[in-house]
């Protein structure tokens, strides 16, 4: 499985598609820490970046499952079984926790008026890890083996992302906790509500997982 | 290996592909699939490679090594030859000799630094067949595997579905060129209205041996360019030449 997860790597790092979610992201957190963050705000800085970002990890994640020919994927089915599907997952994680290394270091060199206490840095980086899974997920059910047209796809893609945030402003049940996340950092509120939206996060990261790999069962 | 009961439609309501499709594939046996274009001869392929899953009905008895190639090679990779091959040999666990041996018999060793876009069909498809031989597989399937090839290649193609059958393996092949008939003991199945049925051998014309005599040196070639075109050639030598060992 881990050859298999490196020649689909070796592939989407050598297309095309692997720099236009890179691109993206960098345009996102230019605007975002555009002005200096001021000491104290950068948790709800790193929790507004990490929610922001999931469509484009969510895009990244579909760029890279969909480089890979439909009939390469048979090819690879046949020769590693259902671990190809584990497989796809796993490159698409490396390539987003690629993404979100970007997204946290960034305003440590510009961004943040001082660099925060460790503490935030960790919280941080669980954040964009949260945010990562989601991305990731949502990029596997908008893949081609599940929707094989591209404008349905992407619309289900963005569609899907704002009814995540629609959703999730009721409750941090309802969805998956993006908005509670933000909420909570605005409000300071964060560090004591991060057990249950890591929970909800869990549930709904699972029941994504559970999703693409039964639907996969009949679209090779 | 057995498919039993085997119902195949991509969505409900929709009509069946395949129905009541019943095979035995026995440890050495060929099969060859044929029948006309879009009756469902590679959904069969697929479902037998395990790619597909049955509607209704059970595939039972799978080999564990499978070696799958497609009726089109897919050439739209940024790798060269030799690159993808090292990476699906990895993949495989395979040793990187084994690409060295399935390059040479499938004479593509020139296209190794190519990359894969730039191949022609042909030079594609025998990509697509080195990764699915290189495995050693127990259940070989083979999508239109002689389309695109030149005659000496497709000899060595037809050879290696005998020697994986011979070691036991089972290969299942659809094939429009009919390249397998020239083997022995191939088993054939049309596919045609959603079902799958035996068809019989050729009619029992009478049979004919023609005697070529040619050079040693020769022998070899045109022996694979008649097997390839459905012959069977029987091999005798004069007793007055001595064959240098």
């Amino acid at each position: 499985m881990i050859a298999l997860t490196g020649f689909r790597i070796a592939g989407y790092g050598r297309s095309h598609r692997a720099f236009q979610p890179l691109l993206l992201l960098l345009v996102v957190i230019s605007l975002l820490y555009a002005t200096a963050v001021p000491e104290g705000d950068e948790l709800t800085s790193y929790a507004d970046s990490a929610a922001i970002l999931i469509p484009v990890f969510a895009w990244a994640a579909r760029g890279l499952l969909d480089t890979e020919p439909d009939e390469q994927r048979m090819i690879a089915l046949t020769a590693v079984g259902r671990a190809e599907i584990a497989s796809g997952l796993l490159a698409a994680l490396v390539c987003n926790a690629i993404l979100a290394l970007v997204a946290v270091v960034w305003p440590l060199v510009a961004g943040f008026a001082v660099v925060p206490p460790g503490g935030t840095l960790v919280t941080g980086v669980g954040l964009h890890g949260l945010a990562v899974l989601a991305g990731t997920v949502i990029g596997a059910l908008t893949s081609r083996p599940i929707m094989p047209s591209p404008a349905i796809s992407i619309v289900v893609l963005i569609g899907g992302y704002v009814a995540i945030l629609m959703a999730g402003s009721s409750s941090v049940w309802a969805a998956f906790p993006a908005m509670s996340w933000m909420h909570a950092a605005n409000h300071g509120e964060l560090a004591a509500r991060l057990p249950v939206i890591v929970v909800s996060a869990a549930i709904w990261v699972g029941v994504g997982l559970f999703g693409y790999a039964g639907l996969r069962r009949t679209r090779p | 290996m057995r498919v039993s009961d085997l119902h195949l439609r991509y969505r409900r309501k929709e009509p069946w592909v395949l129905a009541d499709v019943n095979l035995d594939l026995a440890p050495g046996s060929v099969i060859e699939v044929v029948g006309p274009n879009g009756s469902g001869k590679s959904t069969l392929l697929r479902v037998i490679a395990g790619l597909l899953q049955p509607t209704r009905g059970t595939v039972t008895g799978r080999p564990a090594v499978v070696g799958y190639a497609p009726e089109r090679f897919p050439s739209a990779q940024p790798f060269t030859v030799a690159g993808y091959l090292r990476h699906m040999a990895a993949v495989r666990r395979v040793d990187e000799a084994a690409i060295e041996e399935w390059t040479s018999r499938l004479r593509m060793d020139h296209l190794l630094g190519q990359w894969l876009p730039d191949l022609s069909k042909g030079s594609a498809h025998k990509v697509g067949l080195a990764q699915a031989l290189f495995c050693r597989p127990d259940l070989l399937i083979l999508d239109e595997p002689f389309a695109g090839l030149d005659g000496s290649t497709r000899a060595e193609v037809a050879l290696t579905v005998e020697m994986v059958a011979a070691r036991g393996g089972i290969v299942v092949a659809s094939d429009h060129q009919g390249d397998l008939r020239s083997l022995l003991n191939v088993t054939r199945y049309e596919v045609r209205d959603s079902h799958v049925r035996p068809v019989a051998t050729e009619s029992a014309e009478p049979m004919l041996n023609l005697s070529v005599r040619l050079p040693l040196s020769r022998a070899g070639l045109l022996a694979a360019q008649l097997r390839a075109e459905g012959h069977e050639p029987l091999l005798s030598q004069d007793e007055s030449v001595e064959v240098a060992e």
